[in-house]
């Protein structure tokens, strides 16, 4: 929990109005990222993101597993957020559980696209071995090491990271004698393929603090938020996903103009953390 | 696949696939009629009434086609003991699946997300500074799950909150609109919603033209996202309309 006095709750408000923040950004401005890929060895790809203080760590698993009835011609993806209680106190025991699962659930919302999987960052058919059999389960686990404010998109721009440090192990399957049986799959330990990430989106939130909304908003800001606006952007400028926090109310034309500044900041922020992940991967080949 | 399944199995995969298939044929095309006869701008008959619980200090029953929902407000009533101490008052929601609700049994435990996001819909609009110190408690059941649950689980629950009399700014209604190709469906049923692109919710105070909740997957255009949140805003307001008579007429009801 953030105490704040009367005096510096006035601080920002009156910061954001005049759009020069405490921390001297404009009200569209993201806080510096920092990027490192690589960071968990026995992950098949990992990541971690530092977004001003706010620190996540980003591990991709792939595991053999049965794809599910309803849906043979896919694999699956899970995504777990675990908020550490050495992230802040409030996050001991359950108090962090109500904050992980609504995580969870805005990034499985804007990763995985709708109920066909049309428009999903992460392709699911990609996954298949062989259909109906055998097929990776992908499990993403991200570990918030320190909160300050605007995990949500920390969280998502980690995921992308780690997705594009992730090497699929190559498999050659030997069918069974009959078509019943399960087929026989031999992982490779030397050949990776790389995951097709062009279309993983990026998280924008729009966090309304008083008349005006601000982008990568810290915990102090948030603290003092009437809502927030989360919207997902992809490559091709498409809206992936969308969801709401806070409680009171906003005109659907502000809505609207939401979208459209967070496709404008979304670009932005797409090609700024391009350009990291191109650094980050130099420098981890140099070592 | 073996196209001459030598035993019996009751999961038929590929016949269902067949059929996802050939709906999705259906979807990419303009005209077509829906499963039901609606067309696509067309909502499910609305049914809705108070009092459908006698122990709650407030409840409603909604049925939207084949989604019935039965919601029950309890309170203002104290707070559990652990609770710190809280000038404004505190709101619980609690949604539940019948055993029964799906044609699967137990099918339905993927709802877990739905508390969370009737809370978030409803809290918008309820003035808890109204009763400090205190707990208002919606338990909202859904009987029969036939599509668009959580849309007509808020809305059935704004009518119990004013049933129960607890103050709020405005009424709130929900609408959902499915998305397939290039089709905006208003209102999908669960058939429909199992092979859709894309869903958009949005609830809504329409008196203060205030959305307290919004959701969408898939992906979308901005054009799309206008129509989509045009088309829904206006059902709201229709909605509403409706869970207003329905409280005025169980008013003036000699009791």
């Amino acid at each position: 929990m953030v105490g704040l006095s009367a005096g510096e709750k006035h601080f920002i408000y009156g910061g954001i109005a005049q759009d020069l923040r405490t921390d001297g950004r404009q009200r569209l401005h993201y806080r510096p990222i920092s990027v490192e890929i690589g960071v968990i060895p026995q992950a098949n790809g990992s990541s971690r993101v530092r977004l001003g203080a706010t620190d996540v760590i980003v591990s991709i698993k792939a595991e053999l597993g049965r794809p599910s009835s309803l849906h043979p011609d896919k694999g699956k993806v899970a995504i777990f957020i675990d908020c550490s209680p050495t992230a802040a106190p409030m996050f001991e025991g359950r108090g962090g559980e109500e904050l992980s699962s609504e995580l969870s659930l805005a990034l499985q919302r804007c990763l995985l696209g709708g109920r066909s999987g049309a428009g999903a960052g992460i392709d699911l058919s990609s996954l298949v071995i062989v259909e109906g059999k055998v097929c990776w389960d992908l499990y993403i686990d991200g570990l918030v090491v320190s909160s300050d404010g605007n995990l949500l998109d920390a969280l998502a721009a980690a995921i992308k990271v780690a997705l594009c440090n992730t090497g699929i192990p190559k498999t050659t399957v030997n069918l069974g004698a009959s078509p019943n049986d399960q087929p026989d799959v031999d992982v490779s330990d030397e050949e990776f393929l790389q995951f097709d990430t062009s279309g993983v989106p990026v998280i924008v939130t729009l966090t309304k603090v008083g008349r005006h909304y601000i982008v990568d908003a810290t915990s102090e800001e948030e603290s003092q938020m009437s809502s927030a606006v989360s919207i997902s952007v992809n490559r091709h400028g498409q809206i992936c996903g969308l969801t709401k926090r806070g409680g009171a109310g906003l005109d659907p034309s502000v809505i609207l103009d939401m979208i459209s500044v967070a496709k404008h900041v979304g670009e932005q922020l797409m090609s700024s953390l391009d350009s990291e992940i191109a650094a980050a991967e130099a420098s981890a080949e140099d070592q | 696949m073996a196209t001459n399944p030598s035993t019996y199995s009751p999961s038929q995969s590929s016949e269902r696939k067949q059929l996802q298939q050939q709906r999705r044929r259906l979807f990419q095309e303009t005209d077509w009629t829906r499963f039901d006869g609606r067309g696509f701008q067309q909502c499910r008959p609305a049914f809705l009434k108070t009092g459908a619980a006698s122990a709650a200090s407030g409840s409603a029953f909604a049925a939207f086609g084949a989604t019935k929902v039965i919601v029950s407000v309890f309170g203002p009533r104290e707070s559990k003991k652990a609770m710190l101490y809280s000038s404004t008052g505190r709101l619980n929601c609690n949604v539940s699946y019948t055993a029964f609700s799906t044609s699967i049994r137990g099918q339905s435990s993927d709802h877990k997300e739905y508390s969370s996001m009737l809370h978030k819909a409803l809290e918008g609009a309820i003035i808890l500074e109204t009763f400090p110190k205190t707990t208002v408690d919606v338990f909202a059941l859904v009987v029969e799950s036939g599509g668009g649950d959580l849309p007509v689980i808020i809305t059935c629950a704004s009518l119990a909150l004013a049933d129960a009399g607890i103050m709020m700014y405005d009424l709130v209604s929900s609408v959902s609109v499915s998305c397939f190709g290039r089709n905006i469906v208003i209102d999908p049923t669960s058939e429909e919603e199992a092979c859709q692109d894309g869903n958009l919710m949005i609830t809504c105070m329409p008196a203060r033209n205030e959305v307290t909740q919004v959701t969408l997957t898939g992906e979308w255009s901005t054009a799309k996202i206008n129509e989509a949140m045009e088309l829904c805003l206006d059902a709201c307001s229709k909605l509403a309309e409706i869970m207003r008579s329905c409280l005025k007429e169980a008013a003036s009801a000699p009791s």
